[in-house]
């Protein structure tokens, strides 16, 4: 009998899917309405987010707490799962994105076919991302993976009838197996040379295997296998058709949630275990030199790919004519971003990361939230489609361009506090890691182009005139599309994207609370190793 | 004690916002705000010496300081304080907005956005005079570069694309080094704070290869806004395709920045590199001067001209802070608030040369003096004082650095003199050609200076001639500036 204090813990967990479980079931029975699922899907992710920010510490939820306090940020002991301060935000971080795009999508058609399978697998996928940010085992880890990613390929698949769509599923399943296979390999080899899979027993031997080959070439296999969740180039080519190809709110979810399970696996693989060992933690609370000293290897091998992945994410991006295409280039370069963090790996980069990660679910889920929303008042999917909308859609372009300036780093938004804190924590660590600072900000810098250009069609060209709908009878079968409220926009999407928009501003302006709360999880982190 | 500084930094955001949104009476309220932010302006200058007394501080009058970060790896405040330096600049700042709103009063393509956009760029400009923290100093360093890019980018002329996306491609990586630089200084001096004056604490502590780093990017930052030769290929485009309101704030205020940041974030925090470095800027300088004035011989478009000038007098500014004396300080200071006035005011005359032509070409006018003599007039004032007439402006300030680079360099003083020998024959030459003989390509009815543009004109002439006889004015306030009194080597 388990008891009910037992199972306290895993709240958020149950919440989700027996809200997925009623979904389905609620499908079979034949009440197929997909505002109702949305309703269903944004509710329980907004429930199982309290919980979640209530055991992440903030005060006045402490009512709803159901992780005794005393088992946060604990020292592992060694089990399957650990609960730290900064899984727990990265577990509001994906919950987060989950509500956004549940919300966004309230606004589709109400008849839409395969609804229930999206809200049912969006949540599904998000239990499986929550598990990844308490595992502190490898076989646990890459298992939750694994409940993702298989959730994810049916959700980009789940229009069925679109080809693109079915071809981007397709590609991102077989990629997906290949990157799974990677991994566990990596888990294996590391499992022959420590004789365990746990991060604890991991960190405790690290320095006294006799396979150090054996370890070097697990944790390379693992990079590999997490490299393509992250989309690192050269693991990235993947992600541009996938995000591309699948219906543009599960790209939202994708970009701003189920990639970023990828950077909290690069955390605990790569900086837990190596942090615990090296007992340099303590000293690292207030920062110091990288905790790869005893390896530089690794952090070699982790800034080359973050300078490979921010550079040839923009330059590729710099290209694009598609919108998604570019979103989903410059998703690729600010992952290389995260990885600075994580080739830094002092408690200041893991906040910068963090705080990365945190941004992208306003900034670039937000973005591809509003793309599909354009998408629904007749805006094509090129760049140029966009000319002139600044004019029409107002606000919407605004919500749009502050998104996009997020984006680029421009200071008073979000998205420039988490670049400033990710460089100024690279700068810190000296050395190497000033290389690596400088080739994010030249990045940044390009990257500014590809974004202005958004913003120069929108604002500063001017629209071609619409041609006038040809009189004739209308097309058989067709009917009018119904005319949503708010804007065309549908209340659902336009409240999501003022959401996302307000915390671009409120968080660039004032940032204080919410970097001091990745900070101090960011150094228990280090401290603890997971 | 009264917030100040900040008081007027609200009232120029909120000018600006009421600006954006007050359609075909935005005019008005950016006239008001100009008149109010001048009046703070005042303000500053007239407790300026009672308040340091008074509070008996010596590094920074009017200071506030607010937290708004705090990690316990870095620290950085809303932190705000002006020493005379920056005094003088922002007194530049209030009657530069002030002439710029006057002189595009009737400016009827999308008023509401221009009269902002030129309302921002000042509050960028006085964010950045009265900024003592890296990150806000370079929030509003970057704040400038938007509004500036949009006043070329959609007010400007045939090629304003092209122009705007150089301008904004070169002052933007400009600044990302400038950034590595101040991060940097902060983290490699095992500081936390990004406070200027704890930086200025711990920055000496820094070792002497990191200093020369650190002096050398914040100098390719602040030196391409100069602009130094080989990076000054942005500004003559900028100023041609600029419309005259860009052209003046382009000229009188944005390039001045990259001037008070070297002297306040480079030279006043890292005295220590300067030996080091010196041979470079003495170079770049000297380059500059003699790039700026013999080019400017072989300009035809008046704007281009006077656009060249500007590498040449900026150039001087540069070698009086290389100096690196009291007297070049002084003299560094000077000449950026001189060439802020003489070179608005010669933007404003091309832009009225153009309306009233309908060319700024010099070769293709002539004899306009009998036709537009308030406006020959004007043009003649400009270019007298650009090339140092005494008792006008630019005399004491080009006297003064002058005589400190011949205490500090010697006869290394002959490249700036023969420069500006230079500089006066193209400016003698262009009058000539300009102004007098019979007249050419002039239309059948040329106005002469329309009322609005004539009252800044007048605004920026009559500044010119009362601190040209009363340079005190501002010496006494620039000599005020702990930098300043750093002693003769």
């Amino acid at each position: 009998m388990v008891s009910l204090v037992g199972i306290a813990p895993w709240s958020p967990e149950i919440v989700l899917v027996a809200a997925a479980l009623l979904v389905f079931l609620l499908d079979t029975v034949g009440v197929k309405r997909s505002e109702l699922f949305a309703g269903l899907a944004s509710g329980a992710a907004a429930l199982a987010l309290l919980f979640v920010v209530a055991d992440a510490g903030f005060a006045p939820f402490a009512l709803v707490r159901t992780v005794d306090p005393s088992a946060v940020d604990a020292a592992p002991a060694g089990g399957l799962y650990a609960f730290s301060s900064l899984g727990l935000l990265f577990q509001a971080i994906f919950l987060l994105t989950a509500f956004f795009v549940a919300l966004a999508s309230a606004s589709r058609p109400s008849d839409e076919k395969g609804s229930a399978i999206f809200h049912g697998l969006l949540l599904i996928a998000t239990t499986g991302m929550l598990f990844v940010a308490v595992a502190a085992d490898l076989v646990f880890l890459v298992l939750a993976i694994e409940v993702t990613s298989i959730a994810t390929y049916l959700m980009v698949g789940y229009t069925r009838r679109d080809p693109r769509s079915l071809e981007a599923a397709m590609k991102f399943y077989i990629i997906g197996a290949l990157s799974t296979a990677l991994s566990f390999f990596g888990v294996s080899l590391l499992y022959g040379a420590f004789h365990s899979t746990s991060l604890v027993a991991l960190s405790g031997a690290l320095g006294g295997t006799t396979q150090p080959t054996l370890a070097l070439l697990g944790f390379g296999f693992l990079l590999v296998g997490l490299g393509f969740k992250v989309t690192a180039v050269p693991f990235h080519a993947w992600a541009v058709d996938v995000y591309d190809g699948a219906p543009t709110d599960v790209s939202a979810f994708l970009a701003g949630g189920s990639k970023k399970i990828g950077v909290f696996a690069f955390f605990l693989v790569f900086i837990g275990p190596i942090a615990f060992f090296d007992a340099r933690g303590a000293h690292c609370l207030t920062a110091c030199g990288s905790v790869y000293n005893f390896h530089p290897t690794l952090a070699v091998s982790l800034g080359v790919l973050a300078i490979l992945t921010m550079t040839i994410g923009n330059l590729l991006a710099l290209m694009q004519r598609s919108m998604k295409r570019m979103l989903a280039y410059s998703s690729i370069s600010q992952a290389g971003y995260m990885l600075i963090g994580i080739a830094v790996g002092t408690a200041p980069a893991l906040a910068g990361a963090t705080l990365q990660v945190f941004a992208h679910v306003f900034m670039k889920a937000g973005a591809f939230l509003l793309v599909a929303g354009f998408a629904t008042i007749g805006i094509g999917p090129l760049i140029d489609d966009y000319r002139g909308l600044g004019a029409r859609r107002p606000k919407a372009s605004v919500a749009f361009a502050l998104m996009l300036l997020s984006l680029a780093g421009i200071p008073l938004t979000v998205g420039f506090v988490s670049k400033f804190i990710l460089f100024s924590a690279a700068v810190q660590a000296q050395g190497f890691f000033l290389v690596l600072a400088i080739a994010g900000l030249l990045n940044s810098a390009v990257s500014v182009f590809y974004y202005a250009r958004v913003l120069k069609v929108m604002f500063m060209d001017r629209a071609e005139p619409v041609p006038a709908p040809l009189p004739g009878p209308p097309v058989a079968g067709g009917s009018e599309p119904a005319v949503l409220a708010a804007g065309g926009f549908g209340y659902g999407r336009a409240t999501a994207i003022a959401l996302a928009t307000i915390a671009i501003v409120v968080f660039g302006i004032y940032p204080q609370p919410l970097i001091a709360a990745f900070q101090s999880a960011a150094e228990h982190f280090v401290l603890t190793g997971a | 004690m009264f917030p100040v500084l900040s008081a007027t930094l609200i009232l120029l955001l909120v000018g600006t916002l009421l600006t954006f949104v007050a359609g075909e009476r935005a005019r008005w309220v950016a006239l008001v705000t100009s008149f109010a932010f001048l009046g703070l302006a005042a303000v500053l200058l007239y407790d300026f010496s009672g308040f340091a007394v008074a509070h008996g501080i010596e590094l920074f009058v009017y200071p506030e300081t607010y937290t708004w970060i705090s990690l316990p790896w870095m620290h950085i405040d809303y932190a705000v304080g002006v020493d005379g330096i920056s005094l003088v600049l922002i007194l530049l700042t209030a009657f530069l907005q002030l002439a710029t709103v006057i002189y595009s009063w009737n400016e009827s393509k999308k008023p509401g956005a221009w009269f902002g956009l030129v309302l921002l760029t000042c509050l960028g400009c006085f964010g950045v005079f009265v900024a003592l923290d890296v990150l806000l100093f370079f929030l509003f360093w970057e704040a400038v570069l938007v509004p500036m890019f949009f006043i070329i980018g959609y007010w400007g002329g045939p090629r304003r694309r092209y122009a705007a996306l150089k301008f904004f491609i070169y002052t933007h990586v400009a600044s990302i080094v400038m950034l590595v630089g101040l991060l940097v200084l902060v983290f490699y001096s095992g500081s936390t704070s990004f406070d200027f004056q704890s930086l200025q604490a711990t920055a000496g502590e820094l070792a002497v290869t990191a200093q020369v780093f650190v002096f050398l990017a914040l100098f390719f930052g602040f030196g391409v806004k100069f602009p130094i030769v080989p990076f000054h290929t942005w500004l003559p485009d900028a100023h041609v395709e600029a419309p005259t309101g860009g052209s003046v704030l382009l000229a009188g205020l944005l390039l001045k920045l990259g001037g008070y940041g070297l002297i306040r974030w480079a030279v006043q925090l890292l005295p220590g590199a300067i030996p080091h470095v010196q041979w470079l800027l003495y170079a770049v300088a000297f380059a500059s001067i003699i790039w700026g004035s013999v080019v400017s011989l072989a300009q035809r478009d008046l704007k281009r001209l006077v656009a060249f000038s500007s590498i040449n007098h900026m150039g001087i500014v540069l070698l009086a802070i290389a100096l690196y004396s009291s007297l070049g300080l002084l003299a560094a200071v000077l000449l950026m608030f001189a060439h802020g006035i003489v070179s608005a005011l010669l933007f404003m005359t091309a832009g009225t040369v153009h309306h009233s032509t309908g060319s700024r070409d010099i070769s293709k006018l002539g004899g306009m003096t009998p036709r537009t003599p308030v406006l020959a007039t004007t043009i003649m004032i400009g270019s007298l004082a650009s090339l140092g007439l005494p008792a006008l402006i630019s005399f004491p300030a080009e006297f003064i650095a002058l005589q400190a680079t011949w205490v500090g360099i010697g006869y290394w003083v002959l490249v700036p003199l023969i420069a500006l020998v230079v500089t006066a024959g193209f400016y003698i030459w262009m009058m000539q050609r300009m102004l007098f003989g019979p007249p050419r390509g002039l239309p059948e009815k040329v106005d002469d200076v329309p009322r609005h543009e004539g009252m800044a004109m007048g605004i920026l002439v009559a500044l010119t001639v009362v601190y040209g006889l009363l340079p005190f004015l501002l010496v006494n306030l620039i000599v005020s500036s702990p930098v300043v009194g750093i002693p003769f080597p």
